[in-house]
């Protein structure tokens, strides 16, 4: 993982709205965004941001870089991607939503066989407080410290870092993996790399009622991760909904719309079995967080 | 979103997967000009599994019969859906049923390959028996193959079921679908093949991307009363108080503070994130003005929490569209609840305090004051 503000950033679709308001607030924080790509509008700048019309002009004008971020509407996201790849960046962060399944499975083949890391899409990006902000978390609820989260949603990644903040508790980084259906790196990925961060003393978890990939973390979590892991789960007691059976629902795993009452309970199961405390709300995750680093209230 | 049976057997016509004679009926009159030679098979087009089971599949073997069978069957909701057209197809005789699907598997995040040799209505069966081949890489014919293998087939059927199982995987890849199923997949008894039914999800995020595939959900959507809201769960529940928020995230955990304060929710408008501030294209004001309109036209919202946490806008243009909302809507609406935390936040308290409405930076005070507002004794909105 390459997150100092040394390290050069481009952004991808830097003409997009939401890319022209965020590059300006990732250069701000200190970010080094050393260029943009908008196909058509190159020799132009952004807020001194030069912008180019391809990847590789990019690089080869401001040298290697380390991660993009990308803010193209979800069908280009993939060309998008497959561009950054072939330009050697390895750290590829897609801000956009909807990309489509299949378009996400053709890039993880690709990303798994050059050994790039995909954060995302419909993600918030990543934050190491107070030093580099790589997407588009509101800043201000953010405080450097040594609690790392890991997110699988957006605006509430921002509700638990206000919490934390406010009972002094800081963060190390940020990341927030992306709500769509496909996603990058894994909940396990982050797990990993957060374990071995060395700023990282405690890991908080959020995410929502999902596909059933919480079951597995815990497991994971018990098995491998050393530091301490509390985790809040959104969407516990929402509506249930009726889903469709249909023969290949019982072995494949789609997306579940909605809250099944007893794989919930089901995950709230294995988190107590691995010993894993669970906040009942955004604002107890301190408190959790403080009883496993031995902090005194 | 699934195709009726009837959309998905064309794209199997037009990639060559051989499916019945057959004609779609509008209503039981047209049974009468049926081009079809009986028996005939009358099949309830609803986006739903279990027909069979549930009556929506009749065998008639004359006209009169017909007319009787699809008078029923117009008249039968399956899973809450009525049909409005009925498929009458061909009789088949078939000596074995495979059951065939081509699906993207969301953990595993590669297509999968799913057969059964014992296809057919009895799905504990079809489970018992059901084989998968994970497609790692690129497709390849071997994939199908290995497919074929796993589920025992032998001889000349290795090969054309193989062949039926790669036309799948093409449609399925072109269209960008969630699931191509065939169940059953009819073997005569001189080993042709025939699609008997067929079932195609299309993924909802690729849609716009195949004009084609639109023109067919559209109908699906005209078709089925029954999925109107389907799309937003969180609405039309049996509580008394609403939700605006931003992010899915944030909703679920303000509903799940909600149940756990003693509250019921009604439902929850989601205003997304990563969205664009004011003065855009879609801009946040106007949105949040018309979450608030549709909000307050439901009758049963009693209380509305307004819950928005943004980096973007500051607090106080949130506030100040809530503020000219109460103003020039005619009176009636619930009582609203706002939390907001974000730059500018004593203005925005200033401004919402000027109408009478108490703003929390606290999401725990906040859903407290929902959920005791909300309670059959809390006070009715004043008249400011």
């Amino acid at each position: 993982m390459k997150l100092s503000p040394e390290d050069k950033v481009l952004i991808q679709g830097i003409n997009e709205p939401l890319a022209a308001i965020h590059a300006v607030r990732m250069k701000a924080y200190g970010t080094n965004v050393v260029a943009g790509v908008s196909p058509g509008e190159g020799g132009q700048a952004l807020d001194g941001i030069p912008i180019f019309d391809l990847v590789e002009q990019a690089v080869s004008e401001v040298g290697a870089i380390d991660t993009t971020i990308i803010f193209v509407p979800p069908y280009l996201a993939l060309d998008a991607a497959l561009e950054a790849i072939a330009a050697n960046i390895h750290q590829i962060i897609i801000i956009t939503q909807g990309v489509p399944p299949l378009d996400m499975v053709s890039l993880l083949r690709k990303a798994e066989a050059t050994n790039t890391l995909v954060v995302g899409p419909n993600s918030l990006g990543i934050i190491v407080p107070e030093k580099v902000l790589l997407g588009t978390y509101p800043v201000e609820f953010y405080t450097h410290g040594s609690v790392g989260i890991i997110s699988r949603s957006g605006t509430l990644t921002s509700e638990v870092a206000l919490e934390l903040m406010k009972a002094e508790l800081g963060q190390s980084i940020c990341v927030s993996i992306g709500s769509d259906s496909i996603i990058g790196s894994s909940l396990w990925e982050w797990l990993k790399i957060l374990n071995e961060d060395k700023s990282t003393k405690a890991i908080a978890l959020v995410s929502q009622i999902n596909d059933g990939i919480e079951e597995t973390a815990a497991q994971y979590i018990k098995e491998k991760i050393e530091k301490p892991v509390v985790a809040y789960i959104a969407g516990r007691l929402g509506p249930a909904r009726k889903r469709q059976l249909h023969a290949s629902d019982l072995i494949v795993s789609l997306p579940i719309l909605g809250t099944d009452p007893e794989s919930t309970e089901n995950i709230i199961a294995t988190f107590r079995q691995a010993k894993i405390p669970i906040a009942d709300r955004p604002s107890q995750v301190p408190e959790l967080v403080k009883k496993a680093l031995k902090i005194k209230p | 979103m699934d195709l009726l049976e009837y959309q998905a057997k064309e794209l199997f016509r037009h990639i060559c997967i051989p499916v019945l004679p057959s004609q779609k009926i509008d209503h039981p009159r047209e049974i009468k000009s049926l081009e079809i030679p009986y028996p005939v098979v009358l099949k309830s087009q609803v986006p739903t599994g279990g027909r069979a089971r549930a009556g929506g599949i009749k065998f008639v073997e004359n006209t009169i019969d017909a007319i009787a069978a699809a008078q029923t069957i117009f008249r039968l909701p399956i899973m809450g859906e009525y049909p409005e057209v009925l498929l009458a197809e061909a009789r088949y005789n078939v000596q074995q049923e495979l059951y065939l699907a081509v699906a993207l598997d969301y953990s595993l995040r590669r297509p999968v390959l799913l057969g059964s040799p014992k296809g057919g209505i009895d799905l504990d069966l079809v489970m018992k028996h059901l084989q998968q081949v994970i497609v790692e890489q690129e497709f390849s014919s071997f994939y199908a193959r290995r497919l074929a293998m796993k589920m025992g087939l032998q001889g000349n059927l290795i090969q054309s079921v193989s062949a039926i199982i790669e036309k799948m995987f093409d449609l399925f890849l072109e269209k960008d679908l969630d699931l191509v199923e065939i169940n059953p997949l009819g073997v005569s008894p001189s080993g042709e093949l025939m699609a008997l039914d067929g079932k195609i999800t299309v993924n909802d995020a690729a849609l716009a991307r195949h004009p084609d595939l639109l023109v067919l959900a559209e109908k699906v959507n005209l078709h089925s009363n029954g999925n109107k809201g389907k799309s937003n769960g969180f609405w039309g529940l049996d509580g008394n108080i609403g939700v605006i928020c931003n992010g899915s995230g944030l909703a679920m955990a303000t509903l799940d503070l909600l149940y756990q304060t003693g509250g019921k929710p009604f439902g929850c408008i989601n205003l997304g994130e990563n969205r664009l501030p004011e003065d855009r294209s879609c801009s946040f004001s106007t949105f949040l003005q018309k979450s608030l309109e549709i909000a307050c036209h439901q009758n049963g919202i009693k209380v509305l929490l307004i819950n928005i946490m943004d980096g973007l806008d500051s607090c106080q243009e949130i506030a100040d569209v809530i503020v000219s909302f109460t103003q020039n809507d005619a009176g009636g609406y619930p009582h609203f609840v706002v939390r907001l935390v974000g730059s500018n936040l004593e203005a925005a308290k200033e401004r919402l305090a000027a109408v009478g409405i108490t703003l929390l930076e606290q999401l725990d005070e906040a859903v407290a004051r929902a959920v005791s507002l909300a309670k059959p004794m809390g006070k009715r909105p004043s008249s400011n």
